[in-house]
């Protein structure tokens, strides 16, 4: 049987095994990329960790780290685990009540921060939190003034107090590391609150060590593959990669210089795989399409012929059915001359594997991408689960589904057809929340809070979150969600929330995409203001209203939406609207807005708002003005009782 | 955001005589045929300061500056900047002791990158001769490093890293006022002069203009001489106002004291009467 190992004993195995100066870890500053060997990540962590125990730290506490994509985030997780912690990564874009409320329930002693900006919202509310010892910061930017706070250290000096306990204590270091066991608690993650208070789920290091052997195997990473660190350390995805990948297969993370410069750093680094939200899909595909309408009339031909072919080549292809060998040459000439070349524009020419998660995606953004030439695939996973275990594999892209498991999971759907999984990288529970463990479990399998159902090809399909399906007045199940993914292909609409429950026909809040709407009525010399004003032109509601059609023609007739409005502002995580990771606060928004909502079902035509809205000072300020509902017309789409679903709906229809 | 640990070296590990920034104004008189722009005008800056200019349209603010660094030479009075007598001084000596500025105007090259903008700042401190630098030997190649480095920190200090690569001329306009400081200080001056640095700014804009300039002078030592309209923002920022009206100086002092000043009341909101 092979040996466990805790994540940081792993990095130890492998910094010893591989070649010692090959690259572990890069990142671009000053314009170059830098990089840490595999000795220096093991150096870093080992005076982390050293620093640490010079601060007097315990094993079994709890540390908080609010960082953003650096190679300081390895060392100091690294460092926190190996020295027996437990690390508990929070989103740098919380607000300070957020980060003093978590700490405070922890009763976390340490807390690793990026910045000034983290360091001033912890001392903000320190008198919450007293039982904070020390706060490391990474970015000495305008801490000068802070010199000598007895709370405050920076790295650089933890790692100097490390060396030098390393040399006074040699064994220490190893003698720490040696005590781990694989089924001691990793790191604790905050998953997302759509419903209620976040709960913190344990994930152990057997978790992250089976998680990374499963992808690993299941795609065949090598050692010289990188992965680009975009998304939050906070998110599943990136530790999954980071911590349970990266270290058991030994490929390279690279971290881009800022997010503002993640597109160029991505072309440079040309990642082989990657993982990232919908949403990013969506923007992309929206940018590429947005651009391309915008060439010249030569480019927009060849484009337009490329996509054609590429299309008809990718449903084909999906469909099992054959591909003729003129089309097949006309595919190749089409990813020559423009798909390669379109590719490389936006950094993604070298990926070998693209997925989606996170959130449902449309399935024309699916197709748009492999009709490029992308091979993108959606994916599916949980923070409980420690990140991704369904994938689809290469040759079997099935446009709707989520692919099969990774080898070492098993995964089923049970009569209520939620999804069930059972593997090695589920998680331990929820910190001091015994009944939620226990309600997360069935027979050992864990329960996902998603319902589906597997089709014949084994593959799985994921109709939407459990407890947000939703019914309508007649009876008939529906997943907003699926509608939203839908209207969120049109490059025009950045989100879009559905309502319909007990009621006789769907309605729709849509928020308009500011830029790609912007550019499209400056091209019409459309003169407009804020994105309130924006929102409420006619000629942009008649533009969303013809993308509204468009997705009601792929509906079946209960699920068309009938009437919808543009919001005057975009939901935002700072309202409480969205979640930190973007997902609609479903049952909060309702309430926010029902007086718009309750008006779209009582006929108005124009409903007056007065609203209240969060200036970035924090003031609350007054909005008046008058939304406009729009009514859409087309075949099917009613107004009084909906229809049954016709037969050959997925399971929807299938209402027990 | 800085993407790196923030600390440039070229702030760091300059020698405490290239931080000394003493200029003396004394008596000058500047007239243009009968235009009298300044009239005995007297003014001091030590280091470490951050004194503001502050006027009426018209009051000869430009004009100050303009003698300060030696666009124009006033007809009588003297300028002292650490011991030299600069007067008469051309402006390219100027900056080779110690001298920067920005213009009101943006002075870069449009169709060069943000980064070869501030490189070319940098050569007042390049010593290479042409010869070597056509060979691009050793020597001159590990100099350009050298540069290099000093200018990207700087691109980091200014949060420019998306737009190094981008053509100046395609900026929008808050960006290229940035660049604009970059390249001033990319010649590592002791005493910098900023005309009119907020100008055409929006708020956000000028918030982060903000920002760097109190990080230069309160954490960094930079001496500046700041002209600017935006009271809020002089206000909060200088540690010294001197008020210009008419080519004269009305009254100097702590931003309190000149704001209630009822001589600077009256040259800014008129008299009652008139």
């Amino acid at each position: 049987m092979t040996k466990q190992y805790t994540v940081p004993q792993l990095l130890y195995e492998r910094a010893e095994a591989m070649d010692p100066n090959r690259a572990a870890i890069r990142e671009k500053a000053y314009g170059v990329w830098q990089t840490w060997s595999w000795y220096a990540y093991r150096q870093h962590m080992e005076w982390a960790g050293l620093g640490l125990s010079a601060q007097g730290m315990k094993r079994g506490q709890p540390v908080a780290l609010v960082l953003d994509n650096h190679a300081e985030w390895l060392f100091s997780q690294m460092a926190v685990q190996a020295m027996g912690g437990v690390p508990v990564n929070l989103f740098t874009s919380s607000t300070a009540e957020e980060l003093v409320s978590v700490i405070h329930r922890l009763k976390a002693p340490y807390a690793f921060v990026q910045d000034q900006e983290q360091v001033d919202k912890l001392l903000e509310g320190c008198e919450k939190i007293p039982f904070l010892r020390k706060i490391i910061y990474i970015d000495p930017t305008g801490m000068k003034g802070y010199e000598n706070h007895p709370l405050l250290i920076s790295f650089k000096d933890l790692l100097k107090a490390g060396e030098r306990t390393g040399v006074e204590n040699p064994d220490l270091f190893l003698r720490e590391l040696k005590k781990g066991r694989p089924g001691d608690t990793a790191v604790m993650m905050l998953t997302s609150g759509t419903t209620g208070i976040p709960k913190l789920a344990v994930l152990t290091h057997r978790n992250f060590t089976a998680m990374g052997k499963q992808w690993t195997d299941a795609l065949g990473i090598r050692p010289d593959d990188n992965w680009l660190s975009m998304a939050p350390p906070a998110w599943i995805v990136d530790q999954m990669w980071g911590f349970g990948v990266a270290v058991h297969s030994g490929m390279i993370m690279n971290f881009p210089e800022m997010p503002d410069t993640v597109l160029p750093d991505f072309r440079e680094i040309g990642p082989s795989v990657i993982i990232t939200s919908s949403r990013f899909w969506e923007d992309l595909a929206s940018r590429i399409r947005v651009r391309m309408s915008d060439a010249g009339w030569m480019k927009r031909r060849l484009y337009d012929w490329s996509v054609g072919i590429g299309k008809e080549v990718a449903e084909r292809t999906a469909a099992k059915k054959e591909v003729s060998t003129a089309l097949r040459l006309s595919g190749k000439i089409a990813s020559w001359l423009i798909f390669r070349p379109l590719l490389d524009r936006v950094g993604c020419a070298r990926f070998r594997e693209a997925y989606t998660g996170g959130h449902p995606i449309s399935p024309d953004v699916i197709l748009f991408f492999r009709s490029i030439g992308l091979n993108l695939k959606q994916c599916y996973g949980l923070t409980e689960t420690c990140g991704i275990f369904q994938v689809q594999p290469d040759g079997e892209v099935k446009l709707e589904t989520v692919g099969r498991p990774l080898p070492g999971t098993q995964v089923r759907v049970a009569d209520d057809q939620e999804i069930l999984v059972k593997s090695d990288a589920n998680f331990a529970g929820y910190y001091q929340d015994y009944k939620a463990t226990e309600g997360a479990f069935a027979d050992g399998w864990l329960k996902t809070g998603d319902a589906g159902y597997i089709d014949g090809d084994g593959h799985l399909l994921i109709i939407g979150r459990k407890e947000e399906i939703i019914r309508n007045k007649k009876g008939d199940a529906f997943s907003p969600d699926f509608i939203e993914t839908r209207l969120k292909f049109s490059p025009y609409i950045k989100e879009a929330v559905i309502f319909g429950e007990g009621k006789t026909f769907m309605t729709a809040m849509i928020n308009i995409d500011q830029d790609n709407v912007g550019n499209w009525a400056e091209e019409r010399k459309i003169p407009y203001t804020t994105y309130m004003d924006l929102s409420q032109q006619p000629a942009v509601e008649r533009l969303i209203l013809s993308d509204v059609t468009k997705v009601n023609e792929q509906l079946p007739p209960y699920m068309k939406i009938a009437k919808f409005i543009l919001l005057y502002k975009l939901l935002d995580a700072d309202d409480e609207e969205l979640t930190r990771t973007g997902k609609v606060r479903r049952r909060f928004v309702y309430g926010l807005y029902l007086n718009l909502i309750e008006g779209m079902y009582d006929g108005l035509g124009e409903i007056a708002v007065r609203g209240k809205i969060k200036y970035r000072d924090g003031r609350v300020g007054r909005i008046e003005t008058t939304v406009r509902v729009i009514d859409v017309i087309g075949p099917d789409v009613t107004k009084t009782a909906g229809s049954t679903p016709s037969a050959g709906e997925p399971a929807l229809g299938a209402v027990s | 955001m800085k993407a790196y640990r923030g600390e440039p070296t070229i702030f760091r590990n300059r020698p405490a005589e290239r931080n000394r920034a003493e200029l003396e104004v004394r008596d000058v008189t500047l007239t243009f045929g009968g235009v009298v722009a300044l009239k005995d005008m007297n003014l001091q800056v030590h280091s470490g300061e951050l004194v503001a200019v502050i006027g009426p349209n018209g009051a000869g603010k430009t004009s100050l500056m303009n003698c300060i660094t030696g666009y124009y030479r006033p007809q009588t009075g003297k300028i002292l900047f650490n011991g030299h007598d600069i007067t008469k001084m051309a402006t390219h000596d100027l900056v080779k002791i110690g001298l920067g500025r920005t213009f009101q105007n943006i002075e870069l090259f449009p169709g060069m990158t943000v980064l070869s903008n501030m490189l070319l700042a940098r050569h007042i401190h390049m010593k290479y001769s042409l010869g070597w630098a056509c060979l691009f030997s050793r020597s001159v190649r590990k100099q350009e490093v050298s540069h290099r480095r000093v200018v990207e920190e700087l691109i980091d200090f200014l949060e420019m890293q998306p737009i190094r690569k981008t053509p100046v001329g395609s900026l929008p306009y808050g960006f290229m006022k940035r660049v604009e400081l970059g390249r001033a200080l990319a010649m590592e001056p002791s005493l910098l002069v900023l005309d009119e640095p907020f100008a055409g700014m929006n708020l956000e804009e000028k918030e982060d203009m903000v920002r760097f300039l109190v990080e230069l002078n309160r954490v960094w030592g930079q001496t500046m001489i700041l002209v600017e309209h935006d009271m809020s923002i002089v206000m909060s920022i200088a540690k010294r106002v001197v008020v210009l009206n008419f080519g004269e100086k009305l009254t100097e002092g702590t931003a309190q004291e000149v704001q209630g000043h009822p001589e600077v009341i009256k040259a800014y909101l008129g008299d009652e009467d008139g």
